[in-house]
This record gives structure tokens, C-alpha cells and sequence, in this order.
């Protein structure tokens, strides 16, 4: 008994030794992956690079803020609500962004991948840490266009738990500084990219488009801001850039611009001999599309997905039962559109005497020799999307003997006692919601997919962040202001001709005509208001009078009259109005060219200075 | 049983309304008052655009309270009792920046005057109904010159709220006709259709100075149209 007692106590004994031996307590953990196994998994590098490109900042886009394209002068909101028609004047806090989180985890990244990366090729590191400092770059510009100067944090700030952050507490940068900040790390990087032929990851040519459109921006605000009677500057140099600067910017932005345009292999979408589908198709095609530089892409199949078709669809094209219309398109945008001979694009809706209206034959008539892209951005009265026609028809015009009587319905779809169409299935509708209350709707970004437009499947339009149309027009303002007027007006011509203008159709360039051709090719994608800011145009163009016609957002409504026994009977007649939804002007202040900083920002860390005017 | 339950009910019921007495601050009830002032005359601004700030220290919560000056230069604040300090935010009144802080201790009421040094001020203006216009007289003061006069306008409303945003009418003066302010200024606005059939209507004179976002008014007048 006693022995038997004695090997069961040493076999007890030995009992922990050989589970020791199994490792019972130093298992891997199934639900947490350490940095040693990310950064020797080049999978799973680029899943985080995934990530990190999801979460680089988006003013308007159409996965997340694009709810403002009705903010400005593109467009009117026309769904339930009024806040974008009715913006007072715009928040100083509106375009804050003082992301730091994404700086961090990058400049994070980029110390592990040093750190732990033992099993990468020095090739694959070279390429995964380029791809990461682009990333950082493009953060830094979404950063300073908006908050002007930054502090510019390269490596991870590690508290020393002294009871002093003061080491922690980095001041602005000035302005300048970031931008050159952007312009070497893209420069240094841009051989190292890879990705070559991708459209969704950066390669070299993705870089030359992010610092062609900085440096654009560099130049025009050290050039506009001190053509203003007070420039907005701060003393320690966190807000404007010297004058003399301007050239410096202007040309590296050129130099980026050719080297895209010489070497980049990039060609304007012409696939479609229909320009103005062609036009829509040079955003809306996923495949085969030699234009796009950048984009961020979704994939229903995955889940990746948004509901800007959803949102935003013309009213009777609609396949859900809810939504549709928000985002409508203002008659000013319309008229920025030139005609085909180079004459102003205003709709001639009067004869020029204004005594009467102009006949129209069929609705479509009065854009007849527009520039194609308006046919690629807006959907106007008669045309189709989808292959059925969006019915915009806003009443009927009945001649009493002595003048037209306006009769309009609140019902979609709705006939007239002749038996024939009185108020089209989508509108416009003064005062009713989704529906378009300008009279237009909105093509360009709206998938053409079936049930796309639905909330169960939604759509996977991708987001194009960079194309070369706008690199020729960046080219283009770059070159016209360093003077190289020959070398712009090739550019800008290469742009105009594939909307439907005739060859070399600018003969003369001024920054205006610059100016609307980037209003008109690039609406919707998210640079208007960013270009008025650059220009120090803004405040004028958006300066809160009822009075100034560029501050307002005016609607077309169409009308068919009915005039029985006359030449006129079952023609239509157009007129222009404030859309009747529109409430307050546009107002933009001084003190909105650069964002406000957050008081907790400024509570953390003194050294930071506040912009101008707030 | 049943009589120890409705006491029961009884007593969680006053401790639940004792407890929301205790829960809920007061509301603030003293109050601020003042007036942006230039040589004891009240600056008249747009309303809603121009901002003081309040600040209170020693509370784990910094931050501002934003102060809106009224169109006839007056503003007020509801205020729990304390110190606070009042800053003239740069570059958003029409006036010279000045960052020196206002010291103000609020016990029940108070009242502060801010005084500021506008660049332009607008004197001797008159505003009367002739023909079918309403025209106007007055003359700019420069108080300030180190910024340059950028616009002098005539605002025409048809109610009290007239100002850059707000107007049925206006008529600007810029460039050569503001070169030399020792000179009377006239105006001429045509009375707009919305306002024809109207008994009267309001207007005031605004000065613009370059780089100032804000302008400067005179006080609002009625002006009778017919």
C-alpha cells in the first residue's frame, strides 16, 4: 500500500512536466494576430492597406458625404428636408478634419514593418512602405486643404509618462511646409509604388496625379490669396503662402501633370461613338477604362456596396418604393454647359425681345449642340436612363384668348383634360419631396445596373478619385499660368473635343474659361467648392446676396401648351425661376477658407494657433 | 401582501420625483447685456454675423460661448453666476482687432459696454422717399486707415432686418466714386415692385472695408413710400 502510494505521488509529480511539454499554456491565440505574423504576411499587409484606404477622408463622395453635392452650385437637395437648401451661411467648422488616427496607425505601420518584417523580400518592403507613405501623403493634403498648416507628425509620439506632454505638443507647420512635405515624400517614393496598370492601388503614376493636383493648389493660393485686398495669412506662416512661390508650385505641378500625360500610358474614355453616353461611360465603366488613374472601388458580391443609386435616382426610373431624387442638379450648372460653337450655354427660353416664349418641337430641343458632357451629367427633359424616358414635364400652359394660364398637378403621371400628359412621372414638383424640384436629375455616378437602385442590392459604382480629364485640366491651369499659353490651350482642347467640340475650338484662354471647364467636366466629383477656395473666388461667387444670381439656384420647368386650333397647340415652352424650394443664398465667409480647430484640440496641446477669423 | 404593495408603489414613486429634483441643474438665470460701442454710439452690424466669445475658466469644460451681436450693436447672454472673460474674435467685426480681454463678473445682472475702433464709421446719413426711389445722403468718417474702403451700399428692406443678406434693394459705391471722402455721398435705389404697393420701408447705409468679412451699418431707418 505504502508503495503504490509512492508512484502515484511521482507519477502525479511528472504530470505537470509533460503537459509543459505540449505547451498547454503558450498557444497561439485563434482571435489575435501579432504584429510578427502581419508584417511577414504580405496578404495580410494588404488587407490593412485595404483598410487604410477605406478610411483616407471624403468631403462629398458617393459612399459618404455626398449628400453635399446639394450644398453648393451643382445642385439642390429636392428630398425630405430643407437644411442644404436653407444653409444661412456656411459653419466655420464645416470642412474640420484633424484626423490624426490614420497618421498614427500608418506611421506605426511603417516602424513595424522595419521592426517585424524579417520574412519579407527587401523589394516587398521597399513597395508596401511607398504604398503606405502615399497613403500619409494623401492624408497630409486632405488635411491642409482644409485646415491650412498642420503639425506634421512622421514618427509615433510614445508619451514618457513624466508628467510633462510638452514633447508631445508639435505646432503647426506652416502652410508651405506641408505642401513641400507632400511634394518630396511623393517624389521619393514614386519609383517604388509597383502596382503597375492598377487602377485601385497606387503605382507611380497615381502619386504624379496627387502631387499635380497639390501643387496646383499650392500655386494658385500662394498667387490668389495675396492678390486679395487682405490676404488671410497668420503670422507664423500656418495660413498663406509667400507670392513667391507661386511659380514654383505651378511648374512641379506641370512637370507632374506631363509626365502623366507623356509616359503614363492614360488615354481619354472614346469608346462610345455616342458623346454624350461616352461621357458617362468615362465614369461609370469599371472595365476597360484607359482614363481612370485612381479609383475606390465596391463589389456587390462582397458586400461592398453604397446607395447612391438608391438616393439619388430619377423619380420614375426608380425600382425602390422610397428615396430617390436628392441630389438634383440646379439650372446654373446646366447653363455653365457651353453650346458646340463656343457661345454662351444660356437656355434661350424668351425671344429677344422678351415678348414671348420660344416654341420647342419636342423637349429636348432647347439643349440641342450642347456640350455632350451635360448629357453625361444630367439627366434633362427628354431623355431616358435606363431605356426609359424620365417623363419631366412640369404642367401645362392653356392660352385663355389673352395670356397662358399655368395648371400644374400634384400628381405624378397625371393627364390634362385634352387626354394627353399634364405633370410627368417625375416632375418637377414645387414643393413636394423626392422628386426633382429644378427639373433635372442626376446621370453622372448612377449605376446603370439593374436593381441597382434598390435598398436590398444597392450599387457598386466605384469612385473615381483621379482620371486624366483632370489632369489635362490641371496641365492646362498650370501651364496658362506660368505663361505656356500654346502648351494649355492643346491640353484644354484635348478635353473639349472628346465632349463634342470641334478641333483646337479654344483659340484664347482666360483663367474664366478655365475655370467653367473644370466647373463643367469635373462636377460631381468633388471640386467645386475646394477649386472657388483655391481661387479665392468662394466668398464672391457664394457671397449671401439674394440678389447675385451665382448665389441663387435656379429651375427649369417645362410646360406643354395647349393652345387648340393654333400652330403653337402641343408644343413646349420653358421657365426659368429661383427653384421654389430654395431658401437662403449662398453664403461663403472669410473665415471659411480654412476650418476652425476644435477647442479640445487647442485645450490639448496650446502650441497650436487658431486660423483667422475664428 | 396586498397592503404592503400600494405603500411600496408609494415610496418608489417619491423617491423617483425627489430624485429628478435632485438630477437637474438650474437653468442659468443672470444675464449679460451690452453694447459694441465706438465714441458712445452703438455699432451697428449685420445680425447673427458678428460673434463675441465668452470664456470661464477653472471648469474641466473649456469651451467658448459664442456671443451674437444684434444688428443695433446690443447683444445678451444667459449666464450662471461667476468670472468670465469677453474677447473680441479677430478679423470677424468690422472693427480694428483688439485682443485685450474684457473682464466681466456676473452676479444676477450686468451689463458691458465693448468698445472697439472701427475703420469706417457712416455720419450725417438721411434717407428719404423721392419720386419713385429712395435716395440718401451721408458721409464716411475713416477712423482707421490702415485698411482701404472697399464698398459704401444702400440697403433697401421691407422689413427692420436690412443688411447685405437681407434686402429688396441696393446701390453700391466703389472705386473712384469713394476716392475722396470729405465729399457727400448720394444714393438712388428705384423702389422694386416688391415694395411698390407697400406703406413704407426700411434702409441703412453699410460700409465695407477690404479683408473684413463684416460691415459696418447705420442705424436702421423707416422711410415712409407714400
Amino acid at each position: 500500500m505504502k508503495r503504490i502510494y509512492k508512484y502515484l505521488l511521482i507519477a502525479a509529480a511528472l504530470l505537470p512536466a509533460s503537459a509543459c511539454k505540449e505547451e498547454w499554456l503558450e498557444r497561439q491565440p485563434p482571435n489575435i494576430i501579432l504584429e510578427e505574423q502581419v508584417w511577414n504576411d504580405s496578404r495580410m499587409i494588404v488587407s490593412l492597406l485595404a483598410n487604410y484606404y477605406d478610411r483616407l477622408p471624403a468631403h462629398s463622395q458617393i459612399d459618404a458625404g455626398w449628400q453635399e453635392f446639394a450644398a453648393y452650385d451643382e445642385a439642390m437637395w429636392s428630398g425630405n428636408d430643407d437644411a442644404r437648401n436653407n444653409i444661412v451661411s456656411y459653419p466655420f467648422e464645416r470642412w474640420r478634419l484633424w484626423d490624426y488616427s490614420l497618421i498614427r496607425d500608418i506611421n506605426l505601420a511603417l516602424e513595424n514593418i522595419e521592426k517585424y518584417g524579417v520574412k519579407l523580400t527587401p523589394a516587398q518592403k521597399t513597395q508596401f512602405s511607398a504604398e503606405l507613405r502615399f497613403l500619409r501623403a494623401y492624408q497630409y493634403f486632405e488635411l491642409v486643404k482644409r485646415m491650412g498648416g498642420v503639425p506634421l507628425v512622421t514618427k509615433q509620439l510614445i508619451y514618457d509618462f513624466s508628467g510633462n506632454p510638452s514633447p508631445l505638443q508639435l505646432p503647426r507647420n506652416k502652410e508651405e511646409e506641408v505642401y513641400d512635405f507632400i511634394a518630396a515624400e511623393l517624389d521619393a517614393i514614386k519609383d517604388n509604388l509597383g502596382n503597375t496598370g492598377s487602377n485601385t492601388r497606387a503605382n507611380k503614376f497615381t502619386a504624379l496625379a496627387l502631387k499635380s493636383r497639390a501643387m496646383l493648389y499650392a500655386g494658385s493660393i500662394a498667387k490668389y490669396n495675396n492678390l486679395l485686398g487682405a490676404p488671410i495669412t497668420t503670422p507664423g506662416g500656418e495660413v498663406g503662402i509667400p507670392a513667391a512661390r507661386a511659380k514654383d508650385y505651378y511648374t512641379k505641378s506641370l512637370e507632374a501633370s506631363r509626365e502623366i500625360i507623356n509616359t503614363g500610358g492614360y488615354s481619354l474614355y472614346r469608346s462610345n461613338p455616342n458623346l454624350g453616353e461616352n461621357f458617362y461611360e468615362a465614369l461609370t465603366k469599371k472595365v476597360n477604362n484607359p482614363e481612370v488613374i485612381l479609383a475606390k472601388d465596391f463589389l456587390t458580391a462582397k458586400d461592398k456596396r453604397h446607395s447612391f443609386s438608391y438616393d439619388n435616382i430619377a423619380r420614375n426610373v426608380r425600382e425602390d418604393n422610397l428615396s430617390s431624387s436628392n441630389v438634383t442638379p440646379v439650372l446654373n450648372l446646366v447653363e455653365a454647359y457651353e453650346y458646340l460653337d463656343g457661345s454662351s450655354g444660356e437656355l434661350k427660353t424668351r425671344t429677344a425681345n422678351n415678348s414671348d416664349f420660344i416654341y420647342y418641337d419636342k423637349l429636348s430641343d432647347i439643349f440641342n449642340n450642347k456640350d455632350a458632357r451635360l448629357y453625361g451629367t444630367v439627366i434633362y427633359p427628354g431623355t431616358s436612363f435606363k431605356g426609359v424616358e424620365v417623363q419631366i414635364q412640369a404642367g401645362v400652359m392653356v392660352w385663355n384668348g389673352n395670356a397662358y394660364q399655368t395648371v400644374e398637378s400634384n400628381t405624378l403621371a397625371s393627364n390634362y383634360t385634352d387626354g394627353k400628359l399634364l405633370t410627368g412621372a417625375s416632375g418637377p414638383q414645387r414643393s413636394q419631396t423626392e422628386v426633382s424640384n429644378t427639373g433635372f436629375y442626376l446621370r453622372k455616378y448612377i449605376d446603370p445596373a439593374p436593381m441597382s437602385s434598390t435598398r436590398g442590392i444597392r450599387s457598386d459604382m466605384w469612385w473615381v478619385r483621379f482620371r486624366l480629364g483632370e489632369i489635362l485640366l490641371n496641365a492646362a491651369e498650370a501651364a496658362f499660368e506660368l505663361g505656356q499659353t500654346a502648351d494649355a490651350l492643346t491640353y484644354v482642347n484635348r478635353v473639349r473635343e472628346r465632349a463634342g467640340f470641334a478641333p483646337n475650338s479654344l483659340k484664347d484662354l482666360t483663367l474664366a474659361k478655365l475655370q467653367n471647364e473644370r466647373r463643367v467636366e469635373l462636377a460631381f466629383e468633388d471640386h467645386r467648392v475646394w477649386d472657388l477656395m483655391r481661387w479665392r473666388q468662394a466668398h464672391e461667387v457664394w457671397n449671401g446676396s439674394p440678389n447675385n444670381t451665382n448665389a441663387m439656384m435656379y429651375a427649369l420647368y417645362p410646360y406643354r401648351v395647349v393652345r387648340p386650333g393654333d400652330s403653337r397647340d402641343g408644343k413646349y415652352v420653358f421657365v426659368k425661376m429661383v427653384a421654389p424650394r430654395f431658401r437662403a443664398p449662398r453664403q461663403f465667409q472669410l473665415g471659411n477658407y480654412y476650418s476652425s480647430i476644435d477647442q479640445n484640440v487647442i485645450n490639448n496641446n496650446p502650441k497650436i494657433v487658431r486660423n483667422p477669423f475664428h | 401582501m396586498k397592503t404592503l404593495a400600494i405603500p411600496s408603489f408609494l415610496l418608489a414613486l417619491t423617491m423617483l420625483l425627489a430624485g429628478c429634483e435632485k438630477d437637474n441643474y438650474e437653468p442659468p438665470k443672470s444675464t449679460l447685456t451690452g453694447r459694441v460701442v465706438y465714441q458712445n454710439q452703438p455699432i451697428g452690424v449685420r445680425s447673427n454675423g458678428v460673434q463675441l466669445e465668452l470664456w470661464q475658466r477653472g471648469y474641466q469644460l473649456f469651451t467658448k460661448i459664442p456671443v451674437y451681436v444684434d444688428q443695433d450693436g446690443s447683444f445678451s447672454a444667459s449666464l450662471f453666476d461667476g468670472d468670465y472673460q469677453l474677447v473680441r474674435l479677430r478679423g470677424n467685426g468690422p472693427w480694428v482687432d483688439n485682443t485685450d480681454t474684457i473682464k466681466v463678473q456676473v452676479r444676477g445682472t450686468a451689463t458691458v459696454e465693448v468698445p472697439v475702433q472701427p475703420y469706417y464709421v457712416v455720419k450725417n446719413e438721411m434717407i428719404q422717399k423721392s419720386g419713385n426711389a429712395v435716395t440718401a445722403t451721408a458721409k464716411i468718417d475713416p477712423v482707421v486707415t490702415s485698411r482701404a474702403i472697399e464698398r459704401v451700399t444702400l440697403y433697401l428692406g421691407s422689413t427692420t432686418i436690412v443688411d447685405a443678406n437681407n434686402n429688396a434693394g441696393t446701390h453700391n459705391l466703389t472705386g473712384t466714386a469713394l476716392a475722396d471722402l470729405s465729399k457727400t455721398l448720394s444714393f438712388s435705389v428705384t423702389v422694386p415692385a416688391s415694395l411698390a404697393n407697400k406703406e413704407y420701408a426700411f434702409a441703412r447705409i453699410g460700409v465695407k472695408t477690404v479683408g473684413v468679412a463684416e460691415m459696418l451699418y447705420s442705424p436702421v431707418q423707416k422711410v415712409a413710400l407714400k
